[in-house]
């Protein structure tokens, strides 16, 4: 129960002169993993990689228990796989239940009946019956992400990559996207990708801080907000002290960093940990 | 109309469960079609449940994809049907495009007829270069990135997507193949000519699908087009035979494309699977 | 769960044009009732269903061939039963529901009511053996053809010919 079920150990990955990942490991266990981080960080190409998309150039994968450079494992992997890619590319004259039903039959859905009863239950999972028959290039941008997100959840998934699942929904539907998401992680492994700090704070046990492709972070929100413990403080404008600081709605400065004596400490949130974490990272690139 | 009368209830019931006898049920059921009353009466003797699942079903059925020409005519071959949808979504596969390449060798073959003298010769070299070429385009269109917006979708899919991708080459090349056997039937003096385009179009389509493994199908397509072009070109310029590039020399070459396309594609072929080192 | 009042017309109008709700509010009101009938002539409930399904899709995509003469539910039920025969056509290892032997007594009351229906004929009818009557009941109460009263009732043609005539000339008899 609690092995871990995706194992990522030292993996590099270059495209050209570009450095992708760097290094990068870290265990998931069942549950959800968020993966937190700027662009250009390398979220993708590792989530590409959980997908078995793309090889790493070196370092080991293990998913499910299996490794996905082997041809018939990562057949297995495939067969217990959900994947939302962070543009996945639609058949425009497709219909969003078109679309989703020609991917079930990817995942080998032969029976007609079954599948177009399991094509049906996903859209209606993400919310979509109303609009099944409806052409994708007619659909919203949100409704596009749900299409997509819908052709994850074919044949209830172990495993479940998801790459920026929540952009472009609103607070709604992202609010639905949680519900759906945590609804399936007690006992199946999901690993998503996000900018949105509030996403990891409301919907994942385990959290993952990546930047420059190496993963900087690896534990719990509560741990990560409490990087910022006692550096965070508010001030009546930028403390000179502080690393970043911004401008609140009540005219105060909420400054993080190392606080000088007699600041005005306050609670730390996740959102404050993770740009401690990021934010001290690159002002460490920017000095070397 | 016979609105003064309706059935009761008991009787309604006995009809239902299946008890009543044949002549009452037939008055019910004639009586039925035309009275709102009884039939609202009837209604609940059907669980609610079954009409929700059915009415589920009817939802599932009228939204599910509407089979197309092309999938029809798979469907009537005995082809599955989930590979059907599969074959129907290739681009290459779509009327639209069966449609060019008629036209174009159509065209091409209405020319070497009417055109004269070194105009037939011009016009049966373009319809043998168009009969040669088309399924290779229609090859390099059949998969890919770019070109199948699902691709990435498609390659953390179970379905090995070498077998996909062979299914679709395979389809493309007797769709094509077929078009330009027909056309060749139009040409004036049908003879060996007619059918010169086959095994050069087997090799060019071969060696793009080989070369594509290393570069996007689309420029391999192109760049495998331009160079036998260019080749094909020269030779029938130098010899002043418009139909030189197809002769022994020219099928030897094919063959040969053929052969070493298909040795070196058998190795390259796991690039497809997505997921490992290329 | 939509409801709506507008009239079965309107509704197919409606279903036509490509309205989902109009559908459901005709399926709602015209399932139910369709079920029961075909229960009757065919024991295979799972096929039943399936019949019902198949009888609302060709509803939704032949709403357009509606032409306005006769009632809506002798439309869907022209549809419904031969939507069964198709099936039944298809896999004619599908049960088939039994003629019912049960003959039941014809209470004086229940003559009154047969007698607003079909007068004489409901006693008539009630004194022709169960495969007659099926026959009748296949081909002048459910007007279908002598084929698709053979793949119906699992008997051939030829049957069906031979034991309508036969029950022509009873019910004649009896109706003299």
């Amino acid at each position: 129960m609690s092995l871990p079920t995706v194992e990522i150990a030292d993996v590099h990955k270059r495209f050209g002169r570009t450095t992708a990942l760097d290094g990068v490991g870290f265990d998931a266990p069942t549950g959800i993993t968020g993966l937190l981080g700027p662009n250009g960080a390398g979220k993708t190409t590792l989530l590409r990689m959980l997908a078995t998309v793309l090889a790493p150039d070196s370092g080991s994968l293990r998913l499910l228990g299996w490794n996905p450079a082997v041809a018939d494992e990562r057949l297995a992997i495939r067969r217990r796989l959900g994947y939302m890619p962070q543009e996945p590319g639609f058949h425009q004259t497709f219909t969003a239940f078109e679309f989703v039903d020609y991917v079930a039959i990817l995942k080998e859905m032969t029976d007609r009946k079954a599948r177009h009863d399991e094509v049906a239950r996903v859209l209606a999972l993400v919310g979509l019956e109303g609009v099944m028959e409806r052409k994708i290039k007619a659909l919203s941008g949100g409704m596009r992400r749900r299409v997509a997100l819908a052709q994850s959840l074919l044949g209830d998934p172990d495993l479940l990559v998801l790459d920026e699942p929540t952009a472009g929904l609103d607070p709604e539907q992202r609010l639905r996207f949680r519900e759906i998401v945590s609804e399936r992680a007690s006992d199946r492994t999901v690993v998503l990708s996000t900018h949105q700090t509030e996403d990891v704070a409301a919907l994942c046990p385990r959290v993952v801080v990546m930047l420059d492709g190496v993963a900087l972070f690896d534990g719990t929100p509560r741990e990560l907000t409490d990087v910022a413990s006692g550096r965070v403080w508010l001030a009546p404008e930028r403390s000179a002290a502080a690393r970043l600081s911004w401008r609140t709605p009540d005219g105060s400065h909420r400054n993080i960093g190392e606080a000088p004596a007699g600041a005005d400490l306050v609670a730390p949130t996740l959102e404050d940990g993770y740009l401690l974490l990021v934010g001290d990272r690159a002002f460490a690139e920017e000095a070397a | 109309m016979t609105a003064a009368w309706h059935a009761d209830l008991q009787m309604l019931s006995a009809y239902a469960d299946g008890g009543l006898d044949d002549v009452r049920a037939s008055s019910i059921e004639a009586h039925l079609l035309s009275c709102e009353t009884c039939r609202d009466l009837l209604a609940p003797a059907v669980p609610a449940a079954t009409i929700d699942r059915v009415w589920q079903g009817v939802v599932i059925a009228t939204v599910a994809p509407h089979a197309g020409i092309v999938e029809r005519v798979l469907l009537r071959a005995g082809v599955r049907d989930d590979i059907a949808r599969l074959l129907a979504a290739t681009p290459s596969l779509r009327v639209s495009w069966f449609l060019a390449e008629s036209l174009a060798l159509g065209f091409a073959a209405f020319a070497a007829n009417v055109a004269p003298g070194g105009g037939a010769d011009a016009a049966l070299f373009l319809f043998l270069v168009i009969a040669a070429l088309a399924p290779v385009a229609g090859v390099a269109a059949a998969f890919g990135p770019g070109l199948d917006p699902t691709y990435e979708i498609g390659i953390a899919a179970p379905m090995r997507n070498e077998r996909l991708l062979l299914m679709r080459t395979l389809a493309v090349l007797a769709t094509s193949l077929a078009i330009a056997g027909l056309a060749a039937i139009a040409l004036p003096g049908f003879d060996r000519a007619a059918i010169a385009w086959l095994l050069p179009s087997l090799g060019l389509c071969l060696t793009t699908v080989t070369l594509a493994t290393w570069i996007r199908p689309v420029v391999a397509a192109i760049v495998v087009a331009m160079t036998w072009l260019a080749v094909a070109a020269s030779v029938t310029a130098a010899r002043s035979d418009p139909v030189a590039a197809f002769r022994s020399g020219g099928q030897v070459l094919a063959l040969a494309l053929i052969v070493i396309s298909a040795l070196v594609l058998s190795r390259r072929r796991v690039v497809y699977e997505g997921g490992v080192a290329a | 769960m939509t409801v709506r009042a507008d009239g079965d017309e309107a509704l197919l109008r409606a279903v036509a044009q490509g309205d989902r709700e109009a559908l459901e509010a005709l399926y709602r009101r015209h399932a139910p009732w369709l079920m029961v009938r075909l229960s009757r002539r065919c024991s295979d409930p799972g096929l039943v269903e399936e019949v019902v399904q198949d009888t609302f899709v060709a509803v939704w995509r032949g709403a357009g061939r509606y032409r306005g003469t006769g009632e809506v539910p002798a439309w869907i039920w022209g549809i419904g039963i031969r939507r069964l025969i198709d099936r039944l056509r298809r896999s004619p290892a599908a049960v088939m529901r039994e003629v019912p032997h049960d003959e039941v007594s014809i209470s004086a009351e229940d003559q009154v009511l047969l007698g607003v229906e079909h007068g004489d004929l409901g006693t008539a009818l009630g004194r022709l053996s169960p495969e007659l009557r099926a026959v009748v009941q296949a081909t002048v109460l459910d007007g279908l053809t002598t084929k698709e009263a053979a793949t119906l009732l699992g008997i051939p043609q030829g049957t069906v010919k031979t034991r309508a005539a036969r029950a022509r000339r009873e019910l004649r008899e009896a109706l003299a």
